[in-house]
């Protein structure tokens, strides 16, 4: 028995009930949940989306012949590879055109084409071939894909540069510790929320009916929505920042902007840092979105090929949108590290 | 010229009486240290004196002018504070630090731009100097100095804008007793130097034995003792500190529960 820690001590015995990891509270709990998942499953058809996944494996192992989700992902796929590098245009079709000036590593290009006309004697379509004059890019489309991505960059750059320049006077509004009144903690705090209750996609919807179509339109949505969630963090930061730098600066009679800049914000910059990383980072993923509603950046470019069913095309603009990403991951992570 | 107190109290809402009945007036210059157990009422006298706890009862005058929200803003500047647990900021640089003990003399927009006039720079670095840091401290982290090195930065930012008061709370209660003798030296000859007074709130006899000109010793909110160091008498001493009607102590409770 000695070392197994369950020898007697000597110690007089208590007889409490000592607390249990778990009691029929939990149990009632976990079987709430449980009924809750059924339910909504259900609801949801997670069911058939999981027997669905199950056949698109096999099939891609060869268990099964035929299964709806590969055969869907197959076709797809099987069409955006190779991506689409190279660009080719009619030259009939480019104005003022000029065979002495043609593009950087760009080439013209003789194609036969056979096409179907009507044959007025016979009344019927008949096919012939023809020549047709094409100017190849090598690398044009993955060009024009970049010249997009920098516009998605740029409309990223911009919401988060709006979103900051509004959500921190809310921020420093809605913090009760630093506002006027508290009055304006309230009115800062409705106007932070209702901005963020609406998705970027919906206020862009309304935002290119005012602003027309274009990259504008996408700047104040993504602005919009990302100043009421920086608004909301800067405001909570600023509460819980370090009171004690705070009091010091009160006690010789700072007043509350001068709190603020040598009391608070040299507390709460590398979260405010983080946060307009993030913001910056979620706009980046957003503005290839809100192009699909007309908002600019790579969107628009997506939506029309797709809606062409050009899906080479699809794959050079998604591989294109996973490198931004990534780096743009890589870049907010060194930054961070860089101002902590 | 001086600091008046008349009759301050400061109860709060749940019942508890911080300050009874508390006058006393301390001449330039002197070297005050206000004496007691913790909970005796130190900080909350100090912090009645600038403002950061409003008096229920009685008056402040800090040089004939009384201490009201509205005359508040006039006299805080005049009034340097160190604190128990330094208030820096730590991710701030020492030059900073020091610069923002002047921030009410300089406008909000050069403040927010961080423009300080040359003679303020100067001064702070003069103070760093005479506090025992050197130029290349001016641009480290508070974070990165000691305890005794982050309170000398705090002393710097009191005497910033030549205070005619400044009010020490508890300004060693974290250090070690070599580390308190030289940051209450300092505090001494800073003071005297620009002949300061000072109102230091302190736990430790030995420590205010040695250093005030004038002790006020505290407890339970009431004075009960106003003086100088050598007429404080040992029984006096020992009902500052004693434990005789034991008002019932938090940890006893703790371990009977």
């Amino acid at each position: 028995m000695n070392g197994t820690g369950t020898e007697d001590t000597g110690r007089p015995s208590t007889n409490w009930s000592f607390p249990r990891p778990f009691g029929w509270r939990t149990v009632l709990v976990i079987a709430i949940a449980i009924m809750i998942l059924f339910r909504t499953g259900a609801d949801v058809g997670i069911g058939p989306a999981l027997i669905q996944s199950g056949e698109g494996v096999a099939a891609g192992i060869g268990l099964v012949e035929e299964s709806q989700v590969a055969n869907g992902f197959g076709a797809i796929l099987g069409q955006m590879f190779p991506p689409q590098i190279a660009d080719v245009t009619e030259i009939s079709r480019i104005p003022g055109f000029d065979y002495g000036h043609l593009p950087l590593f760009a080439h013209v290009e003789t194609q036969m084409v056979t096409v179907q006309s009507l044959d007025p004697e016979t009344m019927r379509m008949t096919p012939h071939s023809m020549k047709r004059e094409v100017l190849v890019e090598p690398y044009g489309y993955v060009r024009q894909v970049a010249g997009k991505l920098i516009e998605t960059l740029e409309i990223a750059l911009w919401g988060t540069l709006l979103a900051v320049l509004i959500g921190a006077p809310l921020a420093f509004l809605g913090a009760r510790n630093l506002s006027p009144h508290p009055l304006l903690v309230v009115l800062s705090r409705g106007i932070v929320s209702l901005l963020r209750t609406v998705p970027e996609l919906i206020s862009a919807l309304f935002l290119v009916l005012a602003y027309g179509f274009g990259p504008a339109a996408g700047v104040l949505a993504l602005a919009l929505h990302a100043a009421g969630f920086l608004g909301k963090f800067y405001a909570e930061d600023i509460e819980n920042a370090d009171p004690g730098p705070q009091q010091a600066l009160k006690a010789i009679g700072a007043n509350r902007m001068k709190l603020l800049r040598y009391a608070i914000l040299p507390q709460v910059l590398p979260q405010y840092v983080a946060y307009t990383l993030y913001i910056l980072d979620r706009n980046v993923r957003m503005a290839t979105v809100i192009g699909l509603v007309g908002a600019g950046g790579i969107g628009l470019e997506l939506k029309g090929r797709y809606d062409l069913y050009q899906y080479a095309h699809v794959g050079t603009i998604l591989i294109a949108i996973f490198i931004l990403v990534f780096v743009l991951d890589q870049l907010s992570a060194w930054l961070r590290r860089r101002s902590m | 010229m001086s600091l008046v107190i008349e009759q301050l109290s400061k109860y709060y809402p749940d019942g508890t009486v911080a300050l009874a009945d508390i006058s006393f007036e301390v001449p330039p210059g002197q070297f005050c240290v206000i004496l007691g157990r913790s909970g005796a009422g130190k900080s909350t006298l100090l912090k009645c004196i600038n403002g950061l706890a409003i008096p229920s009862e009685g008056r402040v005058m800090v040089d004939d002018v009384e201490l009201t929200p509205r005359t508040l803003r006039h006299i805080r500047p005049h009034i340097g504070m160190i604190h128990q647990s330094f208030n820096l900021v730590p991710r701030a640089s020492v030059a900073t630090n020091v610069l923002a003990g002047a921030l009410p003399a300089i406008s909000t927009p050069r403040a927010m731009l961080g423009l300080f006039p040359k003679i303020l720079r100067d001064k702070a670095c003069a103070l760093i100097a005479d506090i025992g840091l050197g130029e290349e401290h001016l641009r480290r982290r508070v974070a990165d100095l000691s305890g005794g090195q982050q309170q000398r930065v705090g002393i710097a930012r009191a005497f910033m804008l030549n205070p005619a008061y400044v009010l020490a709370d508890e300004p060693v209660a974290s250090l070690d007793p070599q580390t308190s003798v030289d940051i209450l030296e300092l505090l001494e000859r800073e003071a005297k130097e620009s002949g300061t007074t000072v109102l230091c709130s302190l736990h430790q006899i030995d420590l205010a034995l040695r250093f005030a000109d004038r002790i006020i010793a505290l407890r339970a909110g009431r004075i009960l003792f106003d003086g100088t160091p050598e007429m404080l008498t040992r029984s006096q001493l020992d009902q500052i500190y004693e434990t005789r009607q034991p008002a019932p102590c938090p940890a006893a409770q703790e371990v009977g529960a």
